[in-house]
């Protein structure tokens, strides 16, 4: 159940990860004045937290990848969790890109 | 069901297994542990709570209906609203949806109780006695005043100087200890307690449901319980937590109480709809369509939930960025919960639907939860939030997704499953009245309030000047609440002629095929005679001839053995019979251990604090005490459980459900803990005030000491279980990890008691409580070493028979690992505050 729980959970598991740093390190900069410090042609803020988002999204898509695949096809259990597993990563990873694109092009601390 | 006959006929069966699982009538009824009895009784009470909180309703819409009003002044109107709001969401709601999944689950998962039925009866004391504390305050004329949510610094002493917030506070924490039990029993009743060879897809969709609710309470209710822990900290002994004025700050308090604020939303919504997707199947007479994506929905809706409570929040000041992040969330979950809606309309489009009463309550479901789920999509969103912000429209909106995704569906639950409770049918004379009187009454209350709001009037104000506007909505949405009160009486009414005077029937009377149908209605004390083998969806069973071959004892366990009551423990994937879980039998030891909780409750919101401590050792004391008698004292090694399978008795398996309790009660403890590291990082960051005149920190040697003593509490612990294992005394362990665990309590109490000055500021405050935390769990630790110790010298514990042991190792271990980030996070802390000035 441990392997199977964590199949069914892991992509939304990725996306509250994003959720807690992208939130938390947004506060950081801002309190700290990222926003204004000028970084490879834009602000540190909006790097840092690009940096932080891309690096979900490529996590979020290699659970996906993960569970695309074919897994044991003799385990009814192993299909159906690895099945809903997969549709649940997919929902996480659309959530993901929804949810924080807004770093690439919103303003971060006003 | 192919399993050769037992000798004993039904009926012995019947009495042989009733002589073990039934309460015994007149004072007897006090010692209640049945799921069957306290089911009903929650459900009970709830709707007594309800009750409460609808005569609240009204004289809130008598106020309200017109200008000018004097029927009551702004203080007690204050009370009024709070209460209302407050009973509602924590007196009925939640409580409403445990009973019915403590009344339901066993039986749609095929066992005969619960895991901790012992657990069950406590927290429904600890639930009514919490619950009476708030009614009798209000009867009293202290209720809680500052709105259901509390916010500070309102609710802070300065500004409510009396007893109304403790009352809150100390009120609904105790309450919530029944709701963290059950969410804990659930969770590991649907894990490990299901029907054998139900393998985890073949679980009725409402387990999964609950299952998904049961941990998001879990995970939920911690920073709630931290929230009101802190509050009531800082009235009772002025630690500053959400004083700005010392580094604290209230916008913690909103964002610790909206943390599970708005889970709770859906906490509330999703038990209900796991209601919704067992009762449509039946009268659609077509099994779910879509079972894997509306589970996949369910995990969704539970993840996002976590996601976007910042929408209470979104005119407080936070970044834009921050807004678009909990905005794009809030609007995202209406795509999962859409998932379900449409799931629900496609297995009525494929069924052949017929009419009865639940489907007519379904229908204002569905009408009136998307109606609130569509203005929840506009309060989603930024600009339109700023502009109905605490206005009536968002009274409006939390009322249809509330009363539309939980009143409606218990209303068709109760429909639905009363003839279960009580083995009779409604003749439905007065149901349907009932029906158009509460919808089209609830309609006009507060369609209407959504005008009202949309044209700036604001919630909560006692009165309105007659200028604003306001006077003909208000009359009419008053009407509409009188009606709708009509409509609930005639719908009390109506169960009542059910239960005293409507038409007995044999079995099944809806032709539903999940298990809880398989038995006879009303369900014995003991649920199946037999427990099942399912071998298919447990939404395909063909309940009546189930019933038979169960009633006959054609299952497993279909035996009375040792006068135990017997349930079988699971894998959690397979469903494979692991064990036989020996459950206690009725007692006044819950009793007992509510009435000593309470005492402790009492003596806080009085203010005795010395006292208190008294009655919290007398109900420690009284929850140990609960393991006397439990247990084998010698090995019973695997015993017959039908089919011709043969299982150990739980004691002597690996992980029964006593030790997935304790990791999962560790695991809302984490959060708890978390939530406050969470609270300090956030003080230090955002508060104004910082960083504090003098920077308080650990001293590095108690530091150390601490640190060593709970690493070596964790290893005696293990080296304790690995001794017993090999078969010799786990004593000096167990006597090293109690001792430790005693040095590590000392050491977290003498870093917390040179905290210099805890009232001065946040950050001593914080690093205060932070380190108490550490040492009381350091102390808890003492007390399971010596359990362990009791168990072992009683002649409990052997090498295989090792369970008391491990679950004290979780402990250890748990204690460990956060004590060692207790103290990094305090020594951080004093860090940061005194060397990294953030810029204000």
């Amino acid at each position: 159940m441990n392997r199977h729980g964590v199949m069914l959970t892991a992509g939304f598991a990725v996306w509250a990860s994003a959720f807690v740093l992208l939130y938390a390190m947004l506060s950081v900069g801002c309190r700290f004045g990222w926003h204004e410090m000028a970084f490879a042609g834009t602000s540190l803020q909006r790097v840092q937290l690009a940096v932080i988002l891309l690096v979900h999204v490529a996590a979020g898509a290699a659970i996906v990848w993960m569970l695309g695949g074919q897994g044991n096809r003799a385990d009814g259990t192993a299909i159906f969790m690895r099945r809903a597993g997969y549709a649940a990563a997919l929902a996480a990873l659309a959530s993901t890109l929804f949810s924080f694109g807004g770093v690439f092009f919103l303003s971060t601390c006003h | 069901m192919t399993d050769k006959p037992p000798m004993d006929s039904p009926i012995r069966l019947h009495k042989q297994l009733a002589a073990i699982w039934d309460t015994p009538p007149g004072w007897g009824r006090l010692s209640a542990v049945n799921h069957t009895i306290l089911g009903k009784r929650f459900m009970i009470a709830a709707f007594v709570f309800f009750a409460i909180g609808g005569l609240l309703a009204m004289l809130i819409r008598v106020q309200i209906a017109t200008s000018g009003t004097a029927f009551v002044g702004p203080d007690v109107y204050a009370q009024i609203f709070t209460m209302h709001g407050t009973v509602m969401m924590f007196l009925f709601a939640i409580p409403m949806f445990e009973g019915l999944a403590i009344y339901l689950l066993p039986k749609i998962l095929g066992t005969r109780d619960l895991a901790f039925p012992r657990l069950t009866a406590y927290g429904f004391w600890c639930y009514v006695f919490g619950g009476s504390i708030l009614i009798v305050a209000m009867l009293a004329g202290v209720a809680p005043n500052s709105g259901w949510f509390m916010y500070t610094p309102l609710s802070s002493s300065t500004y409510t100087p009396g007893i109304n917030a403790d009352v809150w506070l100390l009120g609904i924490t105790f309450v919530e200890i029944s709701a963290m039990s059950a969410a804990i029993e659930i969770t590991v009743s649907i894990l490990k307690l299901r029907a054998p060879h139900m393998s985890i897809e073949r679980m009725p969709i409402m387990a999964w449901y609950l299952l998904i609710t049961a941990l998001m309470m879990l995970f939920g209710f911690p920073p709630l319980i931290l929230g009101s822990i802190l509050l009531e900290l800082e009235r009772a002994f002025d630690l500053p937590f959400f004083d700005p004025t010392r580094g604290g700050d209230s916008l913690l308090w909103q964002h610790l109480f909206w943390l599970f604020g708005h889970p709770e939303v859906y906490i509330i919504f999703l038990p209900a709809a796991g209601a919704v997707s067992m009762m449509i199947p039946t009268f659609a007479r077509h099994e779910l369509v879509g079972y894997r994506s509306v589970i996949v929905a369910v995990i969704a809706v539970a993840f996002l939930s976590f996601g976007l409570w910042v929408h209470h929040m979104f005119t407080v000041g936070i970044p834009h960025l921050a807004l678009a992040f909990f905005s794009a969330a809030s609007g995202l979950v209406a795509i999962p919960t859409a998932v379900q809606i449409f799931a629900w309309i496609a297995t009525l489009a494929q069924g052949r639907p017929r009419y009865d009463v639940p489907m007519l309550y379904l229908g204002g479901f569905f009408v009136i939860f998307i109606l609130g789920g569509l203005t929840g999509v506009m309060l989603a969103m930024v600009p339109f939030n700023w502009q109905a912000h605490d206005t009536h429209f968002v009274v409006a909106h939390l009322h249809y997704v509330l009363v539309g995704g939980f009143v409606f569906p218990m209303m068709a639950a109760i429909y639905y499953w009363l003839p279960h409770m009580t083995g009779r049918l409604s003749d439905h004379r007065l149901s349907v009245p009932a029906f158009w009187l509460i919808f089209g009454g609830f309609n006009v209350t507060f369609f209407l309030m959504h005008l009202t709001g949309l044209l700036g009037m604001p919630r909560r104000v006692a009165t309105y000047p007659a200028e604003a506007g306001w006077d003909w909505l208000n009359l009419l949405s008053s009407v509409g609440s009188f009606l709708m009160t009509i409509g609930f009486a005639l719908f009390v009414m109506d169960l009542v002629v059910q239960v005293r005077f409507g038409k007995p029937f044999r079995r099944n009377p809806w032709h539903a095929r999940t298990l809880e149908w398989a038995m006879p209605t009303p369900p014995p004390s003991y649920a199946f005679a037999s427990l099942p083998k399912v071998t298919d969806r447990a939404d395909r069973i063909d309940a009546d001839s189930e019933a038979a071959a169960l009633a006959a004892g054609r299952g497993y366990l279909g035996q009375a053995r040792n006068g135990w009551q017997e349930i079988l423990d699971v894998d959690m994937s397979s469903g494979r019979p692991l064990a036989i879980v020996v459950l206690p039998r009725r007692t006044y030891k819950p009793l007992v251990s509510g009435l000593l909780t309470g005492c402790f409750v009492l003596c806080l919101l009085f203010k005795f604090y010395w006292l208190s401590l008294l009655f919290l050792a007398f109900a420690i004391a009284s929850l140990l005490a609960w393991s006397a008698g439990t247990g084998l004292k010698e090995d019973m090694g695997d015993l017959p459980i039908g089919h011709g399978e043969m299982a150990p008795t739980h004691w002597e398996s690996d992980r029964p459900p006593s030790w997935w309790a304790m990791a999962l009660a560790c695991s809302a403890d984490a959060t708890l803990y978390a939530s406050l590291l969470f609270g300090a990082l956030f003080l230090w960051l955002v508060a104004p005030g910082w960083p504090p005149e003098t920077v308080a920190g650990p001293a590095i040697a108690p530091v150390i000491v601490a640190a060593i003593a709970v690493v070596l509490a964790a290893m005696a612990g293990r080296r304790a279980v690995s001794a017993l294992q090999q078969q010799v005394a786990p004593k000096l362990w167990l006597l090293t990890a109690g001792l430790a665990q005693l040095v590590a309590s000392l050491a977290f109490g003498f870093m917390a008691a040179q905290v210099p000055e805890p009232t001065s500021h946040a950050q001593q405050a914080t690093l205060f409580v932070i380190l108490a935390y550490g040492g009381i769990r350091a102390a808890i630790g003492v007390l399971l070493a010596g359990f362990g110790l009791w168990r072992n010298h009683a002649g409990y514990l052997s090498a295989r028979r090792s369970l008391d042991l491990r679950i004290g190792r979780i402990w250890h271990d748990y204690s460990c690992a956060t004590g060692i980030v207790g103290l990094m996070a305090a020594m951080l802390l004093a860090y940061l505050a005194g060397n990294v000035e953030a810029p204000r």
